[in-house]
């Protein structure tokens, strides 16, 4: 028996060091990039997918016809040129050389076909509305497209960030479709991780990773865990903020910051009897302390927001008043509307709203803060955290007083007309706070017309006063991009949107110090 | 036997189908449209009409209820709104990582509790005993979302074992396992004991030691199988639960099981989806208790199914 013993308890040990020796280099190592992403795509199909882990996918495997700069201006990608020949006719001549996965030459017909299958309704494709102001698509020849429209749309051009697929190539469930980016699909596993490798046909410089893993991780600890180990080597904004710390103690880790572009902002029901009266939105807005949130909360990864566009957005406008925290003033504002305190600095409050908002984590936090702050001003809160599906469904119910989201991805100012304007409460726009100003209309309307960069600015410039004395929301702040990744990796742009097209310019450089786990990828 | 399975097999029929309508109603009633998920809030009014009517769910409920069940018959799941994959294909892609992870650790509380259990009762308040109920206390109070990231932590990150998450090899199902598989051990042994303890004292085992039986071959031949029936009710219910999925720990380690995809289905209110899951769970539970109802006549020859 005791032999017995023995035998096992050497015949364990030397399985452990087996399995402990064994351990595969790390995937870096074999030239490999991983990429953590916190969630996994629902489509990788360009002309379906609607989530951010989609469109940050097909930002590495399909080209488009033209990309977006950091201030939003679009640049060539399949397009080499374009013309508006008249503010409804653009065309687009596309690049010599550009071919496709599969190895065939990118040309109009791929274009065109791209466009009038997402426009078909059979399709139900989610991007149809965007594209809908376009009434026909000629191909004179296999390098120009021209797009006529219905009629003058200014975001148009923005709207042609979208992957261009092979005529004929039909939607097939969670079946990648060939793009002309950078990197093909080699095997796409739903929830789990997407396998890359280097498109030899790239029209552009080829990439110098030959392979990239993306990970689909929804577990913020275990992102971090991962980027410790080694076994995940690049995460853009998806570690938590409270984790930064003990990420960046990793000898082998590096982070970037860069100016970010989604506004978290604080939404008003406008036909709320409390508050419709600005006074007490502004009030409110006095009460909330930002910098004391983005300190503690964020970190200090985060800027207090002006306005729902970035500064440095071409349409941001210079200039605008900082509403700045100041209790006394939100007291004396609040007073002013009628709604004096009860006992003074007792424990009655003014009045009560409810703040709604969804279940994250940190996001709740916020919650618990915004509440205490408002308490202070002698507004009680009571916080409602609700499932996803309940709480968006709520919103554009208008089925709230107060409540909190961030807007992703603005790629162009023509947001004021779908989130402001009076015809746009839901469901057909994002006017969920039912705010109306027919100064505010003709504006916005003017400005989806207007053909010239620079009156467009002064429109939207306009706009941006506007809704700063209004105030139907309260721009809250504006998180910076952070990237944590290996040492060894260098080349990637950080573009305010949180594009991954610049994956492609990643290469691995010399040596660092040695792995911090022992290597399971 | 024969007459019994058949029973229970008719009693399956009210039991899904009480499931699947419940599941009907509930996902229908809770508020969020699957068509302004799907389309996005840039779609218009007109849009979201045409895709709901091309959906069929314009119709009134009972209209939907009825094609539902009509599908159900033919064994028709419908196709998932968000994915636009077939149901059936969709939940079958995910069950073997659930089966797997289901069964490794069941092995895994089996494999901690059974020789714990059982040296705990023959030990009765021995250090030994007081070290099982104090493991099994930490097994109950560990809640899977700290042990997780605790295992990953020592074994992944420390002693560079195991990978920290994802599906495909052996070495990527141990910590998964031995997440879900140390609360139910903990369970197990517990069980084990109280009921191995009350077969002990029984008159069969003091027989078996008079007749010169050692005391442990009197236990392990003896009172061992008998003391077993309880054990094997919370261990069907616990395997049932397993085959539900765990969206913690499938999260944790990035295991694409049924837990995570069902969740998934309710955020997009995927319809077909929901209730394509949920009445595969309530399939694989009723199987899982049935198996388990089975195997009692197999450890009781008193217990005979007519």
């Amino acid at each position: 028996m005791r032999d017995a013993a023995r035998i096992f308890l050497a015949a364990s040990l030397l399985a452990a060091s087996a399995v402990a020796g064994c351990a595969p280099k790390l995937p870096i190592e074999e030239g490999t990039l991983v990429i953590a992403l916190p969630g996994a795509p629902t489509s990788i199909d360009p002309r379906l997918a609607t989530d951010a882990y989609g469109e940050q996918i097909l930002q590495i495997t399909h080209a488009f016809l033209v990309k977006r700069d950091t201030a939003g201006n679009p640049v060539p990608d399949l397009a080499e040129s374009w013309e508006e020949r008249s503010p409804t006719e653009i065309v687009f001549r596309l690049r010599k050389g550009a071919r496709f996965h599969d190895g065939r030459e990118v040309t109009s017909a791929d274009v065109r076909y791209t466009f009038e299958w997402i426009l078909d309704p059979k399709n139900r494709s989610p991007h149809r509305m965007t594209y809908d102001a376009i009434s026909r698509i000629e191909t004179p020849d296999p390098r120009t497209v021209v797009f006529q429209l219905k009629e003058p749309f200014a975001p148009f051009l923005v709207g042609m960030s979208r992957g261009i697929v092979p005529a004929g190539s039909g939607a097939r469930g969670y079946s990648p479709v060939p793009g002309a980016g950078p990197y093909k699909v080699d095997d796409f596993r739903p929830d789990e991780a997407i396998s890359l490798s280097r498109h030899d046909g790239y029209h552009g410089r080829t990439p110098a990773i030959a392979k990239v893993l993306v990970k689909f991780l929804p577990d913020s600890n275990v992102r971090f865990l991962e980027l410790k180990k080694g076994s995940v080597n690049f995460v853009l904004n998806g570690v938590d903020p409270d984790l930064l710390p003990a990420a960046l103690k990793n000898p082998n880790l590096a982070m970037e910051e860069a100016p970010g572009s989604n506004v978290s902002y604080l939404g008003f029901n406008l036909r709320d009897p409390i508050l419709s009266d600005v006074r007490v939105r502004r009030a409110v807005a006095m009460a909330i302390d930002r910098e004391t949130i983005v300190r503690t909360i964020w970190k200090g990864h985060a800027d207090p927001a002006d306005s729902i566009l970035a500064p440095g957005f071409w349409a941001h406008a210079e200039g605008l008043p900082r509403i700045r925290h100041d209790p006394a003033e939100a007291k004396r504002l609040l007073d002013r509307a009628g709604y004096r305190d009860p006992d003074g600095d007792g424990p009655k409050p003014r009045f009560t709203l409810t703040f709604k908002t969804s279940q994250n984590e940190l996001r709740r936090r916020i919650a618990a803060v915004l509440q205490e702050q408002l308490r202070q001003a002698g507004i009680a809160v009571e916080v409602q955290s609700l499932e996803w599906g309940t709480f968006f469904s709520d919103i554009k119910k208008g089925n709230f007083q107060l409540y909190s989201l961030t807007w992703v991805g603005i790629a162009d100012p023509d947001i004021y007309h779908y989130a402001f304007h009076s015809a746009q409460v839901p469901p057909d726009g994002a006017n969920r706070g039912r705010y109306a100003n027919p100064e505010l209309d003709r504006l916005v309307l003017a400005g989806r017309r207007e053909p010239s960069r620079a009156k467009r600015k002064e429109i939207y410039r306009k706009v941006q006063h506007l809704l700063s004395r209004d105030l139907p929301v309260f721009p809250l702040w504006i998180n910076r991009n952070l990237l944590l990744r290996d040492r060894r990796l260098a080349g990637f742009a950080i573009t305010p949107d949180e594009d991954y097209t610049s994956v492609k310019d990643l290469r691995i450089e010399g040596r660092t110090a040695a792995p911090a786990g022992k290597g399971t990828p | 036997m024969r007459r019994y399975l058949l029973s229970r097999m008719a009693q399956l029929v009210p039991v899904v189908f009480g499931v699947v309508t419940i599941v009907f109603l509930l996902i229908h009633l809770i508020p969020g449209d699957p068509v302004e998920i799907m389309l996005g809030e840039s779609a218009v009014a007109a849009q979201k009409e045409e895709l709901r009517r091309d959906l069929k769910l314009d119709r009134p409920i009972a209209a939907q209820y009825a094609e539902f069940l009509g599908g159900l018959a033919t064994g028709d799941l419908g196709v998932s709104f968000r994915s636009r994959e077939p149901v059936l294909r969709e939940i079958l892609s995910r069950f073997p990582a659930t089966l797997l992870l289901a069964a490794a650790s069941l092995l895994v509380a089996v494999s901690i509790a059974v020789p714990l259990g059982i040296l705990s009762a023959m030990r009765r308040r021995s250090w030994l005993d007081h070290l099982s109920a104090f493991l099994a206390m930490l097994g109950l109070s560990m809640p899977n979302f700290w042990l997780g990231p605790l295992l990953i932590l020592v074994f992944s990150i420390h002693l560079g074992l195991f990978p920290v998450g994802g599906y495909g090899t052996a070495r990527h199902l141990v910590l998964p396992a031995l997440t879900m598989g140390t609360g139910m051990a903990a369970i197990l042994m517990r069980m084990l004991r109280s009921s191995l303890l009350e077969e002990i004292h029984r008159e069969y085992v003091r027989a078996a030691s008079a007749k010169g039986l050692s005391r442990r071959a009197a236990v392990l031949r003896h009172a061992l199988g008998n003391s077993l029936i309880p054990v094997l009710t919370v261990l069907g219910l616990q395997f049932g639960a397993l085959l539900a999925g765990s969206v913690i720990t499938e999260t944790i380690f990035s295991w694409p099981g049924i837990g995570r995809l069902t969740i998934q289905a309710i955020d997009a209110r995927d319809y077909p989806l929901v209730q394509g899951c949920v009445l595969f769970i309530a399939l694989c539970t009723v199987a899982v208790n049935l198996a388990t109802d089975l195997l009692y006549s197999r450890l009781d020859p008193r217990i005979r199914y007519e």
